[in-house]
């Protein structure tokens, strides 16, 4: 007990592995499996399998249901954060009254529930029950999916460390508000840009409740409802859904790799500020 | 085009952020069943009546599946991102690791991350099938009572441990290290620094983190609905709204709008008090 420090950690680091990489590590290793293999002995390796990635990406409709996925999600996200633009700056740089009633506004949006009830409600009413472009917009803002509220909250932030000198010069040289939105603000805000982007885009991306409610035809699911429908009718084929969430899941981990250092950062920050 | 743009924006965030809020009370005093056609009427408060009654079972079993939910998710939660965030605050490469790997299941995202654990947990011939079988004990996991509901609130807190982890990261680095190091100058052993400059400096952390659990917990379903879709005790009220809602033939819009109401009240009845005894408890240790 010379370091108990030390030991401590060790215990933490072995608790994380288990707990976080090993469930994940052997779902993997189940997509690799032959099913005959996996039937007599789950629990060890068996010499690598790949036809259940083939089998699982033709079965269940990947392709296209991760086309639809990219489509909503990106689209979604990006007018959020555009969006989210558009309110932030008259807040930030106070150009309104009511601006920091305004922002409360805005942030009680944060906390509001998942509400599935009125938006289906609402999808009906509005013509956007079980189409791409309306499902789309439905998601650039709905309780429990805050993608813009967060988007003004941060940019909102982000925004104080842009000089008011910076305004001016603009102003003075006639440069019209959206071109200097894009060529002068844009550029100074891109880390909270990517951020809210990636925020919305996960929230989209992840959602199951709302494709199950707001889409009927199986053309337009995204890859999360397909891959659940995929298990409620494929529940005993193990290592074929193995593969597919696999597949489902490697655009997602891969982005969110590229993407750690932004995301530890600003959620630390906000971890601060809140 | 200032105010152009600006209205643009409140106008998508007041008409998908707000209005809902507000047509969920609209709709629960009503018979809508979301088919297109079909006639509404207006009911009063028959649905809010109808609550609990035995015509429209599963609310007092909801009640106790929430509540259950709630306080184990935040319990849960909070103690082990308190343990991970110890750890982890570090700069280091293994530090940074571990951060990337608690964080990694809310990047995977709901489905996946059930799927996942129904593929673990699959009581023919999944590893915890197999482990649990060598003491002669073959559980139905998320197929049976309790054990679901077990199962399901570690799920969910292994779904967002790590978000309220970073919280207590952020919360753990804004503490000046001078204080430590004055304190182990006086020779202030390792626990009495933990409570005296640790837990007190980190309150405001608790109070994030405890009211995104308890908020979070409350209305979220999602990851229910994948695991278990509320069967084997595991219908809390966000799950009995959905599942009267969309999940039977009957499409009672009207009653599960009437339910989520209930749980949203029962929500604030029991989230503002508390967020004002941790907003108390953190003037009272940081001064």
């Amino acid at each position: 007990m010379k370091h108990p420090r030390l030991v401590s950690g060790i215990a933490i680091g072995v608790l994380i592995m288990l707990l976080f990489l090993l469930p994940v590590l052997y779902v993997v290793m189940m997509a690799f499996e032959s099913p005959s293999h996996f039937l007599v002995s789950p629990m060890t390796p068996g010499s690598p399998d790949a036809s259940n990635f083939s089998n699982a990406w033709n079965s269940a409709d990947l392709g296209p249901e991760l086309l639809n996925t990219v489509l909503y999600s990106v689209v979604a996200a990006a007018l959020a954060v555009a969006l989210g633009l558009l309110i932030a700056f008259p807040i930030a740089r106070r150009l309104l009254r009511g601006h920091s009633l305004l922002y409360t506004f805005l942030f009680v949006g944060l906390f509001l529930p998942l509400s599935i009830i009125p938006m289906y409600a609402e999808a009906r009413m509005l013509g956007m029950f079980n189409n791409r472009i309306g499902y789309t917009i439905l998601h650039i803002e709905q309780p429990g999916l805050p993608g813009l509220p967060l988007a003004v909250v941060v940019l909102t932030a982000s925004l104080a460390s842009v000089p008011l000198e910076l305004d001016e010069a603009a102003w003075m040289e006639g440069a019209s508000y959206l071109a200097y939105l894009g060529r002068v603000i844009v550029p100074l805000t891109r880390p909270a840009l990517l951020i809210s982007f990636l925020y919305a885009m996960l929230g989209v991306w992840n959602d199951i409740i709302g494709p199950a409610v707001l889409l009927a035809d199986p053309g337009l699911a995204p890859v999360t409802k397909g891959i659940y429908s995929f298990y409620g009718s494929n529940e005993s084929q193990f290592t074929l859904l193995a593969a597919g969430v696999v597949i489902v899941s490697l655009p997602v981990v891969l982005l969110f790799i590229a993407s750690q250092r932004q995301i530890n950062r600003a959620s630390l920050v906000g971890g601060i500020k809140a | 085009m200032m105010w152009g743009g600006l209205l643009l924006g409140l106008a998508v965030y007041v008409l998908f952020g707000i209005v809902p809020m507000v047509g969920n009370i609209i709709i629960s005093f009503t018979d809508y069943t979301g088919l297109p056609g079909q006639a509404v009427h207006n009911l009063g408060f028959a649905n809010y009546t109808s609550i609990g009654s035995t015509q429209a079972p599963g609310f007092e079993q909801g009640i106790v599946a929430t509540l259950v939910f709630v306080v184990a998710v935040t319990v849960g939660q909070n103690a082990f991102a308190l343990l991970f965030a110890h750890k982890l605050k570090g700069s280091g490469k293994f530090a940074a690791v571990g951060r990337l790997l608690v964080f990694l299941p809310i990047a995977l995202g709901v489905t996946v991350v059930g799927l996942i654990w129904i593929l673990i947990f699959n009581p023919q011939e999944g590893p915890m099938a197999s482990l649990f079988g060598l003491f002669g004990v073959h559980p139905g996991f998320f197929g049976a009572d309790y054990w679901a509901m077990t199962l399901v609130i570690l799920v969910q807190i292994w779904q967002n441990v790590g978000f309220s982890t970073l919280v207590f990261i952020g919360g753990l680095r804004a503490i000046d290290p001078a204080l430590y190091e004055a304190a182990a100058m006086d020779g202030v052993g390792a626990w009495q620094r933990l409570r005296r400059i640790t837990f007190p400096l980190l309150a405001p952390s608790v109070t994030v983190n405890v009211m995104l659990a308890v908020v979070g917990s409350f209305t979220t379903y999602n990851l229910i609905y994948v695991l278990t879709d509320g069967q084997y005790g595991t219908q809390t009220l966000g799950m009995l709204s959905y599942n009267v809602a969309f999940g039977s033939f009957e499409a009672n819009l009207g009653y599960g709008a009437a339910v989520s109401v209930v749980l949203f009240v029962v929500t604030l009845v029991v989230a503002m008090p508390m967020l004002a005894l941790l907003r108390r408890r953190e003037r009272r240790l940081v001064g």
